[in-house]
């Protein structure tokens, strides 16, 4: 029962993972695809650690995996966040309803 | 179960290498670097979920850990250089 369980957390974060994948391929533009490949894995590995942690049962397993996801929850909007930022300030964007950002904070390419 | 995360994640992997193929910027090849090392990471953890072997997750710490600071480094390359 338990294993069951473990396989279908397993599986299910693979298929979030192939999401962020597939998102990433089909996007349109760079923001769009960190949107994509910024969201769905951290569930995706927090369902993966799960399913370790229910199938391996052990306390050094079990560390491990929450270590792993604190280590995702922490690491992932920061980095995406530095990499959003730089996309921003250096590559030429065409957004569809304006630059809201740069319209409130001056303009956004000097710094 | 096993066979089909991983095929899952073969699948996910195939998506992430296209985008780093013909990605256009610098960015977009840094997020499919970045989600080929998430892949690594969930191979790894379903390879330790798969024969109860422990040795596999200081690796996947230190995948994820390697996965930050490159992704942070090559953001703040982008940011000082230009794409």
């Amino acid at each position: 029962m338990i294993d069951t369980v473990a396989g279908v957390l397993l599986v299910f974060g693979s298929a979030l993972i192939l999401l962020a994948g597939v998102g990433v391929v089909r996007f349109q533009s760079v923001f769009a695809r960190m949107h994509s490949a910024a969201k769905a894995p951290t569930l995706g590995i927090l369902a993966i650690a799960v399913g370790v942690a229910l199938s391996v049962r052990s306390v050094a397993a079990l560390v491990t995996a929450l270590l792993v996801v604190v280590l995702q929850l922490v690491t992932g909007p920061v980095g995406t966040h530095l990499l959003g930022r730089s996309a921003y300030r250096r590559l030429p964007n065409d957004f569809d309803a304006g630059d809201e950002l740069a319209s409130n904070e001056g303009s956004g390419l000097d710094h | 179960m096993i066979v089909a995360a991983f095929a899952l994640l073969a699948l996910a992997g195939i998506c992430f290498m296209v985008r780093l193929f013909i990605g256009p910027s610098v960015v977009d090849r840094v997020i499919a670097v970045d989600g080929l090392l998430m892949v690594i990471t969930c191979g790894i953890l379903v390879e330790v979920a798969s024969d109860d072997s422990v040795a596999g997750l200081d690796t996947v710490l230190v995948v994820a850990l390697v996965a930050f600071v490159g992704t942070g480094v090559l953001a703040r390359y982008v940011e000082r250089r230009g794409a």
